[in-house]
């Protein structure tokens, strides 16, 4: 079962610098500037090749590192997504529908978790 | 208006009106010797009657400007000085673009610059002042003006408000440089000091930042440095600084580089001595 | 807050000339956090231009500098117990209750409407370089 899409913005459109292991981050959309620990700066990384859930982001972490979590890292990453979205530099997409060719008169209002 | 003063401090040039002649004349003696401006100055203040009415009774001295509190209190004519010097902080507070300004003081040598940052109160308007009489170019207590394209520290070297406890320790200098007696202001009893001559006279040079110290004074200190994490440094400046947000990437950058390449230590301290044993120490370090 | 600060241990690759003799690298690893853990904070300088800033601002009276002093009705600092002197501000005012007084609106909650006063008038005496200063600034900026 697939959990929410997250969309970020493109690598582009904020900048950021290393100090000493923590990441700041200024999101140029909203002018906001945010100090990031890790995973969060590389959580943003891995959604920098389109939305993903929380399953799909483990899966893009995976391929350039070893990931240690507690528990489950789907459940670890939804944790930090939620921190990511309530700072304003993550976002839920809406998910694309099975059979994106035709259009019908509740997709569009089709209502995510 | 009726009375008027030109100065620069530094790379900003600000014009002062009032309507009274006393803060004035108190400002071009204690200014004595700093340069005019050359061309438009870049901020007004204008100490104005409260009311019409209060300008000659029971004289009310309300703070303008291009950039003005409007709920803020006035202050009585004797303290119009102070008036004055608060006019000219609320300019760069409210106003300043072109440098990121850091809440903090700056003293120079050898072209590096150390920056003293911290709450009000925790010394450093005292120390600078202090360091600056013993052999190190003072480069301003208030404000460091950081250059977001060069990187520099620019100095803006405007009178030192002391209170009464720090006055003792300047008991040796020029009398010409202390300004009148005030008492009864929000800091309680204050004369203002100016800086020394070198401090005036190379007010144009910049200096590249090479020291951030977080003091902290009280007689229950012992005097330590500890290493603060550029982090830390980093969350701590911007809160130090009134115009971080208003000047965006601009400000990031240029914050982050500060921070990445200064060193920063805490230091705590109970005597001034102390505290100037403690700056030149890490400076050495 | 328990920020995690070591996700990430050092970089260790091995690698053999020619794949004979091949030492499998090492990877970073990367520490994902307990679900709890705090790994993003947001910086909120009193100081900014949107509107929407103004109402995280406070402003502690009196400022933290000056812990243990009372505050008299026209807003000068006093001797703690001085006849007629407020005690400090239980909580911090926000930029919105501080801009609400000074349009002659409510008292805050829970605050007595002198105390509120002599408090509005202590911050409408803030210098610059004082605590609380840049957040009473930042409700003068236009929007």
């Amino acid at each position: 079962m697939a959990g929410p899409l997250y969309a970020a913005d493109p690598p582009g459109a904020v900048a950021s610098a290393d100090l000493e292991g923590l990441t700041a981050l200024f999101h140029a959309r909203s002018g906001t500037t945010h100090i990031l620990a890790p995973p969060a700066p590389q959580i943003l990384q891995a959604l920098a090749s389109g939305p993903a859930d929380a399953g799909e982001i483990a899966a893009r972490l995976a391929a350039d590192f070893e990931l240690a979590a507690e528990a489950d890292a789907a459940a670890a990453i939804s944790a930090r997504l939620a921190e990511l979205e309530a700072a304003g530099l993550v976002w839920r997409e809406s998910a694309p529908t099975a059979d994106s060719g035709t259009k019908t008169a509740a997709g569009s209002g089709q209502a995510l978790e | 208006m009726r009375h008027r003063f030109e100065l620069r401090v530094g790379p900003v040039a600000f014009r002062i009106g009032s309507a009274w002649r006393g803060p004035v004349d108190a400002l071009r003696r204690l200014y004595s010797g700093y340069p005019a401006p050359e061309g438009v100055c870049d901020f007004t203040v204008r100490l104005e009657p409260e009311r019409p009415w209060r300008r000659a009774l029971r004289p009310s001295v309300a703070i303008r400007g291009d950039y003005m509190l409007p709920g803020a209190a006035p202050l009585a004519l004797a303290h119009g000085l102070l008036a004055a010097e608060m006019g000219m902080n609320l300019q760069m507070a409210l106003g300043q673009r072109r440098f990121l300004l850091l809440h903090a003081a700056a003293v120079e040598r050898e072209g590096k610059a150390v920056l003293l940052t911290g709450h009000s109160g925790a010394g450093k308007s005292t120390l600078s002042a202090l360091l600056g009489e013993r052999g190190w170019r003072f480069m301003g207590d208030e404000f460091a003006l950081l250059d977001p394209e060069s990187g520099l520290i620019h100095s803006f070297p405007r009178t030192v408000s002391l209170k009464n406890e720090s006055l003792a320790l300047f008991g040796q200098v020029d009398p010409a440089r202390l300004g009148p007696v005030m008492e009864g202001t929000p800091k309680g009893t204050i004369r203002h000091l100016r800086p020394p001559a070198n401090a005036v006279a190379r007010m144009a040079e910049p200096a590249e930042p090479a020291l951030i110290l977080f003091p902290r004074f009280g007689s229950n200190m012992a005097g330590e440095a500890r290493e603060v994490g550029s982090a830390e440094v980093f969350v701590r400046l911007t809160q130090a600084s009134t115009n971080y947000v208003a000047l965006g990437r601009r400000g990031f950058v240029a914050l982050t580089r500060l921070v990445s390449s200064v060193p920063a230590r805490a230091i705590d301290y109970a005597t001034s001595d102390e505290g100037v044993r403690l700056v030149e120490e890490q400076w050495r370090g | 807050m328990g920020i995690v600060r070591d996700g990430m241990s050092e970089v260790k690759q091995d690698e053999g000339v020619s794949g004979r003799g091949f030492v499998p690298s090492r990877r970073t690893v990367l520490a994902l956090g307990a679900v709890a853990a705090s790994t993003v904070v947001t910086v909120r300088p009193a100081f900014a231009q949107t509107a929407g800033s103004v109402l995280t601002c406070e402003i502690p009276v009196p400022s933290p500098d000056k812990v243990g002093n009372y505050i008299a009705s026209d807003g000068t600092l006093v001797p703690p117990g001085t006849p007629g002197a407020f005690a400090p501000a239980p909580r911090p005012l926000t930029g919105e209750e501080v801009r609400a007084m000074m349009n002659h609106g409510p008292t805050p909650a829970g605050f007595d409407p002198d105390a509120a006063q002599a408090y509005l008038n202590y911050i409408r005496r803030l210098q610059a370089g004082t605590s609380g200063f840049t957040c009473f600034a930042s409700l003068q900026m236009p929007r």
